[in-house]
């Protein structure tokens, strides 16, 4: 870094820079003037979003490469708390309260509004935004979020309270500090006809949308109207960047400042980390399992899932396949959520000796199964493992890989044996267990799990107010999974991060970026 | 010549109806439920029987097809729909990085595939003409990804002269060539190698013939000779090389838009392909399929207007 430092004082222009214009004078006659340099020092934070976006519209963004830029340029009521621990923070609001339980209220700061000359927010502003997500004309995606919305009763200019049809847990966690939390201009959605595309109409956070390039990045610039603190950057460029090894050359490169890496690469890193440079490993909340259909006749001896689940070797899942970067998982919520539990029913390791007695059992013999993957090189390495570890009980597996869509569609598949699967999670045990409810049966229940006891646990602790109690129901709620015999919880994978020393990253505690509050060091 | 044009044009026309009508027959059997990868795990009946109206894949699929061609007569390739933005703006917004990627790569690769061609043909069995062989055998036999990761790990991380990833900033020219330099060398380079041996073949077989011994006789200057006469004929099997190979470059343009985290075509069509968004793959299907017709009718359009054999033969 010094040394660049130096030559780029001394002689005002580096062997690239020199290159990039020689280049360009020789290659096109057509170019005007005098080269311009894309990448000039600046005060510009460059990162990356593995996908490019799809909607800005809170509606219908569709997870966390939209939130991502929605989390910036829009303000929610409360926001996630930066830091190794789920919590939230104060934004837009001044204050909020749980009344009883179907009853918050708030009231928003005076120095809030909307750019492009949309006034000050209101709390008509956070009715809008909130009950246009349950309107069943607008057929918003991220309605299941609001449900237990009522409505907004607007009780000021600036203050208002949140009818919820019945007590809602994840209004906490969900709800308000993500997606369908972000308050837009009902003014400017009103002039653009209801609903937006990919261009915001109005921004209200520290940065406002400056440009889209559609497949390569996404630009913002600070927020001039902007009255809290200041943003840190002149400008972030998220660039949109589907490889994760294109992001890590990126970065060696110089042409990012964070991004996340492959867990393939962790060690590489560790090993060899870029100049100036830092590398931070987060747990992540996505959970990984093998899952068993109980509705196919080739499963549906008990005996013969629980050995499946006993022959199972996770450590050696853990080593092959996420290259020891990751740690098993006990169940499909992940340590730091209420729910999470400590020790799974089956165990980590691989027990062949209660897996060759529960192949006895059951009474099974020359068993041959199919297991369902996704192409992707951790998914068949980790299905090449559970193929041996099955092996070794006498049961041979055929490993099937699917390409992205076709998989998707594998839950209507009736037929399905074994399939290793992943899903996303938000900070809330409520939208794990949403998955696994027998009305999901055939969507996405692929194991058709169908248990009266687990549809009931998910009903009610959605409401728990009581904290303690709804940590065990969410835990015996894992424990009926895993009872069921038609899962074997393997991970919940991590988020390791690269970024220069001289950015400060603002981080989810599973790593994921809330660009607002980064800072420079 | 002009009933000759005529004549290409039709057949072009033909070729890309029946090579799109193949291909939406193609992308609707391959499994897969688009309904699903595009609402993900939110989908309910409702919002799936809207999609599905949308989408028009409540139709039978002639008649799918038929609207397809009915609605792209009138400009209209319908609606994205996650974004909800035009399919035409969208491939609009693509093409001109695919179109720019391949035209310098197939530039650069045949101003030096032809110059090299023609040295070693004049200077046959020279050490010069020797080791432009054994370079044009190396390029051709190594492939565009090793080029592309290569040329990225020494020039844009070991050396940082050339940018990793994009396309430059709109409006900034500079820039965007800038940004073209290693992935124009990364799929333009086997064809440096491919177009010399081909014009130092041609060319031997054409500086061989009767009419340049006679030129020869008539004391023609060498240079007049090789490039007015004996290039001029030798070229032909390369016109239609190049034509042919723009096609190949787009399918090598996939490639390079992903490593290179560039925008195109090619990653539009992936990107669509995998989330089965049909009616984004039906119009980057259609513009790719035009760029190839295209690129493949005029090579013969230019081989017709270089040798009147060739028209007088059709």
């Amino acid at each position: 870094m010094k040394k660049n430092n130096i030559e780029w004082t001394t002689t005002g222009i580096d062997r690239r820079h020199f290159l990039k214009g020689a280049s360009t004078v020789a290659l096109s006659t057509a170019a005007v003037g005098m080269p311009q340099f894309a990448n000039a020092a600046g005060n510009v934070l460059k990162t990356r979003s593995y996908a490019d976006i799809r909607s800005m519209d809170p509606a219908f963004s569709q997870g966390v490469v939209d939130e991502e830029i929605q989390g910036a340029i829009y303000n929610k009521l409360i926001q996630f708390k930066p830091g190794s621990e789920w919590g939230w923070q104060l934004d837009a609001a001044a204050s909020i309260e749980q009344a009883d339980d179907t009853h918050i209220n708030f009231a928003l700061r005076d120095d809030m509004g909307f750019t492009n000359g949309f006034g000050a927010m209101t709390a008509e502003d956070v009715k809008y935004s909130f009950e246009r997500i349950i309107d069943e004309k607008l057929e918003s995606t991220n309605k299941p979020d609001m449900s237990a919305l009522d409505h907004v009763e607007v009780t000021g200019e600036r203050t208002g309270t949140i009818v919820l049809k019945n007590a809602f847990q994840p209004l906490w966690s969900i709800t308000l500090p993500y997606i369908t939390g972000n308050i837009i201009s009902k003014k400017a959605f009103e002039q653009a006809g209801g609903k937006i595309e990919t261009k915001p109409v109005a921004s209200s956070g520290p940065y406002m949308h400056k440009s889209w390039e559609p497949k390569q990045k996404t630009t913002l610039v600070p927020n001039p109207d902007w009255k809290g603190e200041a943003a840190a950057f002149d400008e972030i460029q998220i660039f949109h960047i589907d490889d994760e090894k294109a992001a890590e050359i990126a970065y060696e490169a110089g042409q990012l400042d964070f991004t996340r890496v492959s867990l393939g690469s962790v060690e590489r890193l560790k090993a060899n980390l870029p100049a100036n440079s830092t590398l931070a490993e987060f747990p992540s909340l996505f959970y990984v399992w093998v899952g068993m259909n109980l509705d196919n006749p080739k499963l549906k001896n008990i005996k013969l899932r629980q050995a499946i689940q006993a022959a199972i070797d996770v450590p050696s899942i853990m080593a092959a396949s996420y290259f020891g970067a990751a740690e098993p998982s006990t169940g499909i919520i992940a340590p730091g959520l209420s729910g999470h539990r400590d020790q799974s029913l089956t165990g980590i390791k691989a027990n062949l000796e209660k897996a060759k007695k529960l192949m006895a059992e059951s009474g099974e013999s020359n068993v041959s199964l199919k297991i369902s993957v996704l192409n992707k090189s951790v998914n068949v390495t980790t299905a090449q493992i559970i193929q041996a570890n099955l092996a070794a009980i006498g049961v041979t597996v055929e490993v099937d890989l699917h390409e992205g869509a076709t998989f998707w569609g594998l839950g209507e598949d009736k037929t399905l044996e074994l399939v290793l699967n992943r899903y996303s999670m938000t900070p809330d045990p409520y939208y794990a267990t949403s998955w696994f409810i027998t009305e999901q049966a055939g969507v996405w229940n692929w194991e058709r799990f169908a248990n009266a006891e687990f549809d009931k646990i998910h009903k009610d602790a959605q409401s728990e107010s009581d904290l303690v109690k709804r940590d065990a129901m969410y835990q015996r709620a894992q424990d009926l999974m895993e009872e069921s015999g038609a899962y074997k919880f393997i991970t919940h994978e991590a988020t390791p991060n690269v970024y220069r020393n001289t950015i400060v990253p603002a981080l989810r505690p599973d790593g994921l970026p809330l660009y607002r509050y980064f800072k420079k060091d | 010549m002009i009933g000759y044009i005529f004549k290409r044009l039709g057949l072009a026309a033909i070729i890309t109806v029946l090579a799109v009508t193949l291909l939406f027959l193609i992308i609707h059997m391959i499994p897969g439920d688009p309904i699903t990868t595009m609402l993900g795990p939110r989908a309910t009946p409702e919002l799936r029987a809207a999609l599905e109206e949308r989408m028009g894949l409540d139709k039978p699929l002639p008649i799918q097809i038929v609207l397809f061609f009915t609605n792209m007569l009138r400009g209209d390739l319908g609606t994205d729909v996650f974004s909800g933005r035009a399919v035409t703006a969208i491939v609009f917004g693509q093409l001109p990085y695919t179109l720019a990627l391949i035209f310098v790569s197939i530039t650069w690769a045949a101003i030096l595939g032809i110059t090299l061609g023609c040295y070693s043909a004049v200077n046959r069995n020279s050490l010069g003409d020797r080791l432009a062989g054994i370079l044009s055998v190396s390029v051709i036999a190594v492939p565009a990804f090793v080029v592309s990761l290569y040329s990225l790990l020494l020039f844009a991380v070991k050396l940082k002269w050339f940018p990793a990833i994009g396309a430059g900033e709109p409006g900034n020219l500079p820039d965007q060539i800038w940004h073209l330099v290693l992935p124009s060398l990364a799929i333009g380079l086997s064809w440096v190698g491919y177009i010399a041996r081909l014009v130092r073949a041609s060319m031997l077989e054409v500086l061989g013939e009767g009419h340049i011994r006679t030129a020869r006789a008539f004391g023609l200057p060498k240079s007049w000779i090789t490039y007015k006469y004996a290039l001029r004929l030798a070229i032909l099997p390369t016109v239609t090389v190049i034509g042919v190979g723009m096609g190949f470059l787009l399918s090598a343009a996939v490639f390079t838009e992903i490593v290179f985290s560039r925008p195109g075509l090619g990653k539009l069509v992936i990107d669509s392909i995998t989330t089965r968004n049909y009616p984004v793959v039906m119009g980057s299907v259609l513009f790719s399929t035009l760029i190839f017709v295209a690129s493949t009718t005029l090579a013969d359009i230019i081989n017709a207007l270089l040798d009147p054999r060739t028209r007088k033969g059709s």
